[in-house]
């Protein structure tokens, strides 16, 4: 029996872990579609109406606890009759809140790039959205890259919550494999590993990108 | 519309339940925030020591609070720390877990903001005959300290946040409340969204207070004197 636990630990983070991997994957692609795409549009046409859409949207998801957001989509969808899967709940839920971080993200690289970048850019000729697409995006996304980069080893370590919806992940499984061997300390500690891996590779990542878009 | 109605009849069961919970999502956040305080005080002592075995010490300790989910620490702390003799209650294991964590970020707080004071200002100071205590007391600390409110206040928010999965190792804060309100009444969604504007109305002053500050921090000293400013701050972003 003790011979197998390692054996068992490992299957059960190792299938956890690709499921933790999965859900921040598509969590980070919906929280990153909405931040670039509600901050280029902000920062582009200055429209009073869509600044204040995008204050609520982000002061409504900023200051509401992600589990409590995600209880809300779970169950209370479910008793309207929207039954989401979990994992579909997990990644929707996390990355609406992703998106909310993300678009201040965004704005705060678009608008760091200097406005003498789409002066020279309007003089010689290019339409506001060329010069924003070929001059300020690229420069503002570098500028933004640090803080994307915090926001996505926050999201592995926020997808553990998602095990409360019952998405197997890493948590989920270790959960219920405590549940059969009692090997608590062990378990929890391997699981503590896992993440550690996981978020020490997401920031080695975003470094290697940062130093390869570095200017020379 | 039926939302408002079903939230209409029982807010007089609920909202007492739901303020019972409340106090201990209080009791996390502020002993958290306290414990945290300290916490990273003594990192950021560890941390300007010479010996390189106490620096060592608290960069280790800050990766792994910083690199592993509050989850994870909970049920070390309340599931695994029994079995080598320590049992914690929910609650203290809660606080403990939640200061752990939020303690490393603080850490990173301080020392930004000891960090962004000029060292010309440390030096003049010395120079002038002032003792190292005094120099720190009269000269970093007041400076340290106008860097480091807004990002103190991001933290309490999150820590507010995070107090949330305290409910899954059955603390009976705000959310574990709310999970036990709804599996009674299915009415998961009032229920919810009145745990959520619960949490909303205690954040969100103290995340508006908090960009305010930072505003007024970001703008250059001309701008800042005539009160007024066209100029974005860059936003520090909480992370965690």
């Amino acid at each position: 029996m003790s011979d197998a636990l390692p054996g068992l630990i490992a299957e059960a983070l190792l299938t956890g872990a690709l499921v933790t991997v999965n859900v921040t994957a598509g969590a980070l692609t919906v929280a990153l579609a909405i931040g670039m795409a509600l901050a280029a549009a902000a920062v582009m046409t200055n429209n009073r109406m869509l600044q204040t859409t995008i204050r609520v949207y982000v002061e409504a998801l900023r200051n509401v606890p992600s589990l409590t957001f995600l209880f809300l989509l779970y169950f209370g969808l479910a008793s309207l009759g929207i039954r989401l899967p979990s994992m579909l709940a997990a990644i929707v839920g996390l990355g609406l809140i992703g998106g909310a971080v993300t678009v201040d993200i965004f704005r705060s690289g678009f608008l760091s790039v200097p406005a003498g970048q789409s002066e020279a850019a309007a003089s010689i000729g290019l339409t506001p959205f060329v010069a924003f697409r070929l001059i300020v995006f690229p420069q503002g996304l570098r500028l933004a890259l640090p803080s994307l980069g915090n926001y996505a080893v926050a999201l592995v370590k926020d997808t553990s919550l998602v095990a409360a919806i019952a998405a197997p992940e890493i948590m989920f499984n270790a959960r219920q494999l405590v549940n059969e061997t009692f090997e608590t300390a062990l378990i929890y500690g391997s699981a503590a590993l896992v993440y550690l891996v996981l978020t020490g590779a997401v920031a080695q990542f975003t470094s290697l990108v940062e130093r390869r878009l570095e200017v020379r | 519309m039926m939302f408002v109605e079903t939230i209409a009849d029982n807010v007089t069961d609920w909202v007492p339940r739901l303020l019972v919970g409340l106090r201990s999502t209080f009791g996390l956040t502020a002993g958290g925030f306290c414990l945290a305080f300290v916490l990273a005080l003594l990192i950021e002592y560890l941390r300007s020591r010479r010996n390189p075995a106490l620096r060592l010490i608290a960069r280790l300790y800050i990766a792994f609070a910083r690199g592993v989910p509050v989850l994870v620490i909970l049920y070390l702390l309340y599931f695994a720390l029994p079995g080598a003799g320590i049992t914690l209650s929910a609650l203290s294991a809660g606080t403990i877990g939640l200061a752990a964590v939020s303690g490393a970020y603080l850490a990173e707080v301080f020392r930004a903001g000891l960090s962004a004071i000029p060292t010309g200002q440390r030096e003049a100071a010395l120079a002038s005959g002032m003792t190292p205590f005094q120099t720190f007391r009269l000269v970093l600390l007041p400076q340290a300290v106008r860097h480091t409110i807004a990002p103190l206040l991001i933290n309490l928010v999150s820590l507010l946040k995070d107090s949330s999965i305290c409910a899954l190792i059955a603390v009976p804060e705000l959310t574990l409340v709310s999970r036990e309100i709804m599996s009674e009444s299915f009415m998961p969604l009032s229920v919810f969204a009145l745990t959520a504007l619960l949490y909303f109305a205690l954040a969100w002053p103290a995340s508006l207070v908090a960009r305010a500050l930072e505003q007024r921090l970001h703008r250059p000293a001309a701008e800042r004197d005539r009160g007024r400013s066209k100029r974005p701050a860059v936003e520090v972003t909480a992370v965690g």
